[in-house]
């Protein structure tokens, strides 16, 4: 099982010498100016974890292309997109920030036929990661755990479980984290996403946040991994140019013990 | 209306606020009114933080003297206030946010300071705009048989949003030196300086030092002018004024009409 964290160029220096990390996951391609990029990508299995577009419409030529250069560029061993629907789709607005889909028959048809065409033109295996919903919208049709396990069914991709998104939802809907996860179609696990969270004064109530994991939440990714058998990497998920080196690899040594 | 288009309903909500207060939205009934508020604030606050950070990491790099970081604007009053009629991603609010900023980090640390804050609000303002997601593929069509003579170009025009910054200063000689370490803030040499700030279709921004003959076709670019026609008010040769509008094209600041 590889223990990563997500590349932040502002601890480049850092990350370069560190030796309790196995993996990156690479939110953004390598600034041109980045003197540490090198001797990242020497030293670290790499993930290409980057916004490719959202599955709700295809992606075009130039999407993909560029999906299959930076997969190339990392020789990641498999590529990451989220279920997110986060722009219209004459793209007048944009939430720029994950946001789900309807759980309809329409969208799981779209992202179905769209995630297909994707795998299709890349050469490594396509994973999908879960978003956190704050509100439910009722024209959704079916719970989300049912649409995600028909969509895993019907495209044989993978499943980048995130799981401080499960344990919001969890929070929200009034549940325990473990009641909630056990929906999930957990035997197409492939990556497992652990990260902190806090009190949001606009939310009034906890989101993710840039910060270490709790012990709670470490103890609900050892539950989580317990029910995840094809499991084969644990990322700690925080990626903003205020992470401090400490939180950070204090984060990653602590998923570990937790394993 | 379709799920695409109800999904879509749901992002205009929680993006424009005006919308998001209608009765129009609100007797769809579709969600709890009070969580979609509180998620659109929050994704408000979000936004404009990226943004902050991005278009103003001049002024974040000159914090160091100033003790005034620009996303500080993000938790003060005047921004609840603009909550109210925010719409991400509109040039307006862009406008009003970067006002914000630019109002609060304001100083005479260095003498260039004036035109820095002039500089990054336009670089924020001209990123706002609806932009292309996705091609279709359908500007790439090529017919199956031998085509007919090209018919002469459409008039070019300015694309909204495109802006001109008459500066006091050479501040792209010192930009890069701010975001090195320094002690004291790097000087920019006291020099009239012209630039063009542009945004492509896919929304990048771009900017490049313009040329009298990038002023004077940014000037008379209207749509309506042909390329002969605006070559002549610009006082542009042939060769000029073809070289000027490739240029403004690749950044995104000029587009040829095809309207009637």
């Amino acid at each position: 099982m590889m223990v990563g964290a997500f590349y932040n160029p502002h601890l480049g220096a850092e990350l370069a010498a560190a030796r309790n990390i196995d993996h990156l996951a690479m939110a953004d391609p390598p600034a041109a100016g980045d003197r540490h990029w090198p001797a990242i990508k020497q030293r670290y299995t790499l993930l290409l974890h980057d916004y490719l577009g959202q599955l709700s419409e295809p992606l075009d030529d130039r999407a993909i292309e560029r999906a299959r250069s930076l997969a190339g560029l990392y020789d990641s061993p498999w590529v990451a997109e989220h279920f997110q629907c986060l722009h219209t789709e004459d793209g007048t607005y944009n939430l720029n920030y994950v946001f789900p889909p309807l759980y309809t028959e329409e969208f799981l048809a779209r992202f179905v036929t769209n995630a297909n065409a994707l795998k299709a033109r890349l050469d490594q295996p396509l994973v999908m990661e879960n978003i956190p919903g704050f509100f439910d919208v009722h024209a959704s049709q079916m719970p989300e755990p049912v649409w995600l396990r028909r969509f895993f069914d019907a495209t044989g991709t993978g499943f980048l479980l995130d799981l401080p998104h499960v344990w919001l939802e969890a929070h929200y809907r009034g549940l325990t984290p473990q009641a909630w996860l056990a929906e999930f179609p957990l035997e197409h696990v492939v990556e497992v996403h652990v990260a902190g969270v806090e009190q949001d004064r606009d939310l009034e109530g906890p989101w993710i946040a840039p910060t270490a994991p709790s012990d709670a939440m470490l103890d609900f990714m050892a539950h989580a991994l317990t029910r995840c058998p094809a499991t084969r990497a644990v990322t700690f998920d925080a990626f903003s140019p205020s992470l401090t080196a400490d939180v950070l690899f204090s984060s990653v040594d602590r998923i570990r013990a937790a394993l | 209306m379709n799920d695409r288009a109800l999904q879509d309903d749901v992002i205009r909500a929680l993006a424009d606020a005006p919308y998001r207060a209608s009765a129009e939205w609100r007797g769809r009934g579709l969600v709890d009114a009070g969580k979609v508020e509180r998620f659109a604030r929050f994704l408000a606050r979000h936004f404009y933080h990226e943004r902050i950070v991005h278009f103003f990491k001049y002024s974040r790099a000159l914090a160091r003297v100033t003790a005034r970081w620009p996303e500080a604007v993000l938790r003060q009053p005047g921004f609840d206030a603009l909550l109210a009629t925010a719409v991400l991603g509109e040039r307006a609010t862009a406008h009003a946010v970067a006002r914000l900023v630019t109002a609060y980090v304001a100083g005479e640390e260095v003498p260039y300071h004036k035109d820095l804050l002039r500089y990054q609000e336009a670089m924020m303002v001209v990123e706002a705009g609806p932009r292309v997601w996705r091609d279709t593929g359908r500007d790439d069509d090529r017919p199956a048989v031998v085509p007919p003579p090209p018919p002469p170009p459409p008039p070019p025009e300015l694309v909204e949003g495109t802006e001109l910054l008459e500066l006091e200063y050479d501040l792209p000689t010192v930009l890069p030196q701010l975001l090195q370490p320094w002690t004291t803030p790097p000087e920019a040499p006291r020099r009239a300086t012209r630039l063009i700030v542009a945004r492509s279709r896919h929304g990048r921004v771009a900017v490049a030092r313009a040329s009298d003959a990038i002023a004077s076709v940014v000037r008379f670019a209207d749509g309506a002018r042909t390329v002969d026609d605006l070559a002549r008010a610009a006082g542009l040769r042939p060769g000029e004024i073809a070289a000027t509008l490739r240029d403004l094209t690749e950044i995104g600041a000029v587009r040829f009409s095809t309207g009637s």
